[in-house]
């Protein structure tokens, strides 16, 4: 085992020398010792390089190039979840929902593929590796983790039970078990209590498995257990969009408890169902470094903070966004982490520069795709009244048509440019 | 060799190599970036934090790009749009006169916001007309079915800011398809005058022929 010395360090990962390579960190874990990268001035430090965290990333370095952006995110590559959805129907490849971190760099955003362990807020610090990134504000945007324990086997099953909800080697799985699925079978979807990532993601999934049985299995059976007393977002046009899938059953109020991929069956509080293929969607929490850090409220679920600034209400210092927040009155969607990492950066440039961080609210826009050409849409306006996120209003297309599927194409094109680029 | 002179050359290194790559403003942003790093100066002018409109707008680049400038073939690019043209819109939008479910909501948040400082970001940005290509023959037909339009829109598609007639070089062929087509049907803006003759056009010409015209008017720049 190497130890990589300092300067070849730096010279690697583009970190200490002002420069914009920040070239990945293959292989330099053992390098990362002590204050590998002291810092020289004003410095951001933004932990996950999702759809909150990226955006953050590059606004920050847009708002003001004298602040130094490290950002750490153990993934080499970006996978789209929303979209992802069509992977599993045969319609996308997982390859078009995948982007590098190229266009980050470019804007000046030094990249550490690897996991932040703990953070030190006391210190103002990430530890990684045996070492530790200093920082004048933190910004977390972990995403989700789920909470296996919530549903019996599925702990230690993690390999045959697939969840597909982090966009990425599952959702081929998935769409590999689905299609070697024989004709005739049962698909099994279970979908946790509210509150989770992508509120209206499992009933497009139902729509495009439906979809996909439809035109390729006819004889097949989705089984649709929902935990939650009704469809909970776009259900007027999710409804509609079924009528063209009488393969669809659709059970509310039916919460999975167990599952056994022995006898290939699913229990929920009244009932067992057999399956021949099975997706559990386990229940969720904010990620684990929002957990280790005390960034979480009194359900260890999830992280309450400041409507204006997205500063957590228990650490100073450090901002959290996305899908690991509660208690705006937003979905856990990609448009609106997107949006509060916009708003984030210029809190925080602001905060680092001693002015007032600005008033602004995020919106969210969100497609759904009921057939391999026909989409739906949600859109929410929001406004600041008195320091908190109000909704001003909420819009949904009257109805499914291919020319709002274009549109959703337009959007992924238009928003992960707004990420990435 | 010191770290000075290490640091100096590598960051020499990147900055041809950029320089190879970017067009004339990215080097100049990537040379100052590098330099700025590397000597720590805070020599920047007033930053983009508090360019009128700037911070108001940033809900807005998720569909429409950055400052504007869209790169998709649905979502129309506003950057360089006459800023009367574009607080109409909004006024429009969030009255439901133009009907858009996901534009209304957001012209309500835009009105909240401030729309005469967002109008007027995204009318002084430098318009980069759309990336997509269309294809050749397309171009050609719509260049032929254009002079109709011409009569409003000018010979180069540049629109007439004085009746607030939009301008259309370089926009992205599918939002000027489907504006087209919601045109004919009357699905946007129902009943209003000033759109009657426009309509009336529209109804003339078939539905293949909007590709075309879009195709053409994309490629004007």
């Amino acid at each position: 085992m190497s130890v990589v010395t300092r300067r070849a360090f730096l010279r690697s990962s583009g970190l200490g020398l002002g420069v914009l390579a920040g070239a990945g960190l293959a292989g330099c874990a053992t390098a990362i010792k002590g204050d590998f990268a002291p810092k020289k001035g004003p410095r951001v430090v933004v932990i996950g390089g999702g759809w909150g965290g990226a955006t953050a990333a590059k606004y920050v370095r847009l708002l003001d190039p004298n602040i130094e952006v490290v950002l750490i995110e153990p993934n080499r590559k970006f996978i789209s979840c929303p979209f992802s959805n069509l992977v599993l129907a045969g319609v996308r490849t997982i390859d078009s929902l995948t982007m590098g971190y190229g266009g980050l760099r470019k804007h000046g955003v030094r990249i550490i593929h690897e996991t932040a362990t703990a953070i030190e807020p006391d210190q103002k610090r990430v530890r990684l590796g045996e070492g530790y990134l200093q920082y004048d504000r933190l910004v977390v945007s972990p995403g989700v983790d789920f909470q296996w324990e919530q549903v019996e086997g599925l702990a230690q099953n993690q390999d045959k039970v697939l969840h597909a909800w982090k966009a990425g080697p599952q959702t081929v799985q998935l769409a590999q078990q689905l299609a070697s699925m024989p004709d005739g079978g049962v698909f099994v979807l279970s979908i946790p209590l509210a509150a989770y990532r992508c509120p209206p993601g499992p009933y497009e999934r139902t729509s495009l498995v439906a979809w996909y049985l439809k035109t390729n299995k006819p004889k097949s059976k989705l089984i649709v257990l929902d935990a939650n007393q009704n469809i909970i977002s776009k259900a007027a046009l999710f409804r509609a969009a079924w009528q063209a899938y009488p393969n669809i059953d659709y059970r509310p109020a039916s919460r999975v408890i167990a599952v056994d991929p022995g006898s290939k069956e699913v229990r929920t509080e009244f009932d067992k169902i057999r399956y021949d293929v099975v997706n559990v969607i386990p229940p969720q929490r904010a990620g684990a470094i929002a957990v280790q850090a005390d960034l979480v409220g009194g359900d260890k679920r999830w992280c309450e903070v400041n409507h204006v600034t997205y500063e957590s209400v228990k650490q100073p210092g450090i901002h959290v966004i996305g899908d690991a927040t509660i208690g705006l009155p937003v979905p856990k969607s990609g448009n609106v982490a997107n949006a509060m990492g916009k708003i984030t950066a210029a809190s925080v440039v602001s905060l680092i520069n001693g002015k007032q961080p600005p008033s602004l609210a995020p919106g969210n826009t969100c497609y759904s795709w009921v057939s391999d050409r026909e989409a739906i849409a949600v859109v929410n306006a929001y406004r600041i009244e008195n320091g908190k996120v109000v909704q001003i209003e909420q819009k949904l297309t009257p109805a499914q048509s291919p020319l709002v599927a274009e549109r959703a194409v337009g959007w992924t094109q238009s928003i992960w440019a707004d990420i990435l680029a | 060799m010191s770290a000075m002179r290490l640091a100096m050359r590598l960051a020499m290194r990147l900055i041809m190599r950029l320089a190879m790559r970017l067009t004339p403003p990215g080097i100049a942003l990537a040379a100052a970036l590098a330099l700025g790093a590397l000597t720590g100066s805070a020599a920047h002018a007033a930053g983009p934090l508090d360019e009128r409109g700037a911070l108001q707008s940033v809900t807005c680049t998720a569909c429409h790009g950055q400052a504007g400038n869209s790169r998709s073939g649905a979502m129309p690019i506003i950057a360089g749009q006459d800023a009367a043209y574009l607080k109409k819109q909004i006024a429009d939008y969030a009255a439901g006169k133009r009907l858009s479910a996901e534009m209304e909501p957001y012209a309500k948040q835009v009105l909240n916001l401030g729309v005469d400082d967002v109008a007027a970001y995204f009318a002084s940005r430098r318009r980069e007309p759309t990336p997509i290509q269309a294809p050749a023959d397309a171009v050609a037909r719509g260049r032929s079915a254009a002079a109709q339009c011409a009569a409003c829109h000018g010979p180069q598609g540049q629109g007439d800011v004085a009746k607030l007639i939009p301008s259309l070089a370089g926009q992205a062929p599918g939002y000027l398809r489907e504006q087209m087509l919601l045109f004919k049907q009357d699905r946007r803006s129902p009943g209003d005058p000033a759109l009657t003759a426009l309509k009336a056009l529209m109804k003339t010409i078939p539905d293949e022929t909007f590709g075309d015209l879009a195709a053409y008017y994309s490629s004007l720049r």
